[in-house]
């Protein structure tokens, strides 16, 4: 018997067909294809090394290019 | 809902399932006695209150919802991207990862709208990072320094900046003919960079010295000051990624010194709503044409933009929304006149913007809110705010939000006055959503991809070309088909304009 205040075992144990039900998290899981590239906060080619040209510049240079009346290559 | 009949006025814009449509609203049949709902000084708008509630972003937040959770993304209408921007003439690409953008171009099925699709497009975030922004010595411009008023922060960037060395473009480009050309106006920019070819921190991400999160803060770009290297960013609408891993807005604090820019996710739309035009419909997708030829009313004239596309070697006009993926066109912009009645039913409504900080009203928006060069238009200031006024989120921005699960804070003009309750005002919506998803999927199914191709091949459609400069931020001449790559469903790119297909 247990007096109010005690800390006592509150774990439900659980049987053996309840764990092989909760495996779910653990089981394999099977697919095709690669999810599609869309969520935010992706990242395009990090980083750029030295000497490549970054999308930053990319875009400079292409309004740069714009505002000189010179057009796509 | 009282009964109603339809204004005598006519049903001057489309009188489809969507709310987002301008102008069309009824009135209260006056044959009961009811009290009083019209306004004096409205005009002939009764009942202003009741379509002010339905045009508010709190609406467009709401239906968003809907269609994310009700109707669904489409997924056969989701098509990711890889753009190659181009290099401009006689430039060498480099070694290496060469420049790219990457997004999608999703469709929405739509009932009884022209071409039964709108297509919206969103830019992944991270694109642009000023980690590869630098000074004439090849200083990296972090952020050095922030003073603010009310409304405003003004970053200085490190870098030596000088009238002969100012902010490289895209940031601020010099032009030999007037005004220097500030294209990242009205991008949204968050301090997510800590250290120089970093990952992007989340709102996530934990430092692993103090185990809290780092938190980062969003802001609109309003202005720059190229000789000085300042960026103006709109503190009122500012957003911060707490470190308590909430969202707030406005931010409660400034950016941080020493960490680098990076640009938000970019999101444009076709629909009438986001372009704040109403098309003229000349055809619906249950087949019954209208057939007639489209006309506006002289009376609802009104200053606009639209743009001409023509083919480049004859410079006829060609406004075909099905084209091959070799088909470049040029696009002229005709801006600061009177719409063109042919094309267009309506340029869309005029609203009267959120209160800054000073409680001073932005006013109702002009349509001279961006600039223009060469017929083309290379800054936009029609600027974002989550509350009110925004570079308007249409609810397709919205369901796509809903869907990557980055809830949108709730605007809050919540509608503040229905003649029913506002769980029958909700209702309503779940059921309009119900509704169109059964109409939208069989009509669709039958006519509705007949009438536009997809992306890419209809990137250069009238309809399309603009939200695509919008989204890229390039200059349209530098929307070219074939720097176009689509992914299929197996993760590889395919090159339309080579004739490559899809995995099938």
């Amino acid at each position: 018997m247990t007096d109010f205040g005690e800390v006592i075992e509150t774990r439900y144990i659980l049987s053996e067909a309840q764990l092989a039900a909760s495996q779910f998290g653990f089981s394999e899981v099977y697919y095709s294809g690669s999810p599609t590239v869309y969520s935010p906060g992706d990242v395009v080619h990090l980083p750029y090394a030295s000497g490549e040209t970054s999308t930053m510049q990319a875009l400079g240079d292409a309004w740069a290019a714009y505002a000189s009346g010179i057009g796509p290559g | 809902m009282s009964s109603t009949k339809k204004n005598s006025f006519g049903s001057f814009g489309s009188s489809g399932s969507s709310f987002g449509t301008f102008g069309s609203h009824e009135v209260p049949d006056i044959g009961e006695i009811k009290p009083i709902t019209t306004e004096f000084s409205q005009g002939s708008v009764p009942n202003s209150i009741v379509r002010m509630d339905r045009e508010s972003a709190w609406s467009r937040w709401r239906r968003g919802y809907e269609i994310a959770s009700y109707v669904g993304i489409q997924h056969a209408l989701t098509y990711p991207f890889e753009y190659r921007v181009p290099l401009p003439e006689g430039t060498l690409p480099t070694e290496g990862n060469q420049p790219l953008i990457l997004g999608v171009v999703q469709g929405f099925f739509t009932a009884g709208k022209e071409f039964g699709v709108h297509w919206t497009g969103c830019r992944v975030g991270s694109i642009l990072r000023f980690d590869n922004v630098t000074d004439s010595t090849g200083a990296l411009a972090s952020i050095a320094s922030i003073t603010q008023d009310d409304e405003y922060w003004y970053v200085q960037l490190s870098g030596s900046w000088s009238v002969a060395n100012p902010l490289p473009p895209p940031l601020y480009v010099p032009n030999p003919n007037g005004d220097p050309i500030k294209p990242l106006l009205g991008e949204i920019l968050e301090d997510r960079i800590l250290t120089p070819g970093g990952t992007p921190v989340t709102k996530d991400t934990l430092n692993p010295a103090t185990d809290k999160r780092y938190g980062y803060v969003q802001a609109i770009l309003i202005d720059v000051d190229g000789p000085n290297g300042i960026l103006k960013l709109q503190r009122t609408s500012s957003f911060e990624a707490s470190p308590d891993n909430v969202y707030l807005t406005p931010s409660t604090k400034p950016f941080s010194v020493g960490r680098y820019f990076t640009v938000g996710t970019r999101y444009a739309c076709t629909c009438q709503d986001f372009s704040r035009r109403s098309y003229t419909f000349m055809m619906n997708l249950d087949g019954k044409e209208k057939n007639r030829f489209p006309f506006t009313r002289p009376a609802l004239l009104k200053y606009g933009r639209h743009e001409v596309l023509t083919d480049p070697s004859t410079g006829a006009v060609n406004n075909s929304a099905m084209t091959n993926a070799n088909e470049n066109r040029n696009s002229s912009l005709t801006f600061e006149s009177i719409d063109n009645p042919g094309i267009f039913n309506d340029f869309g409504g005029r609203y009267l913007r959120n209160f800054g900080a000073s409680r001073r009203a932005e006013g109702p928006t002009t349509f001279a809110d961006y600039t223009a060069k060469d017929n083309q238009i290379t800054s936009f200031s029609d600027y974002w705010s989550p509350l009110l006024d925004e570079m308007r989120y249409c609810k397709h921005i919205y369901a796509l939000r809903f869907e990557e699960g980055i809830l949108p804070p709730e605007p809050s003009d919540l509608p503040f006055f229905t003649e029913e309750s506002i769980t029958e005002w909700e209702q309503n919506l779940v059921r309009e959503s119900s509704k169109t998803n059964d109409h939208v999927g069989t009509a669709n199914a039958m006519r509705g991809m007949a009438l536009m191709d997809v992306p890419p091949k209809n990137f250069q459609s009238p309809q399309l070309l603009p939200m695509m400069q919008k989204l890229l931020n390039v200059p349209t001449s530098f929307i070219r088909l074939e720097n176009f790559r689509m992914q299929d469903k197996t993760g590889a790119f395919y090159n339309p304009s080579a004739g490559e297909s899809p995995a099938t």
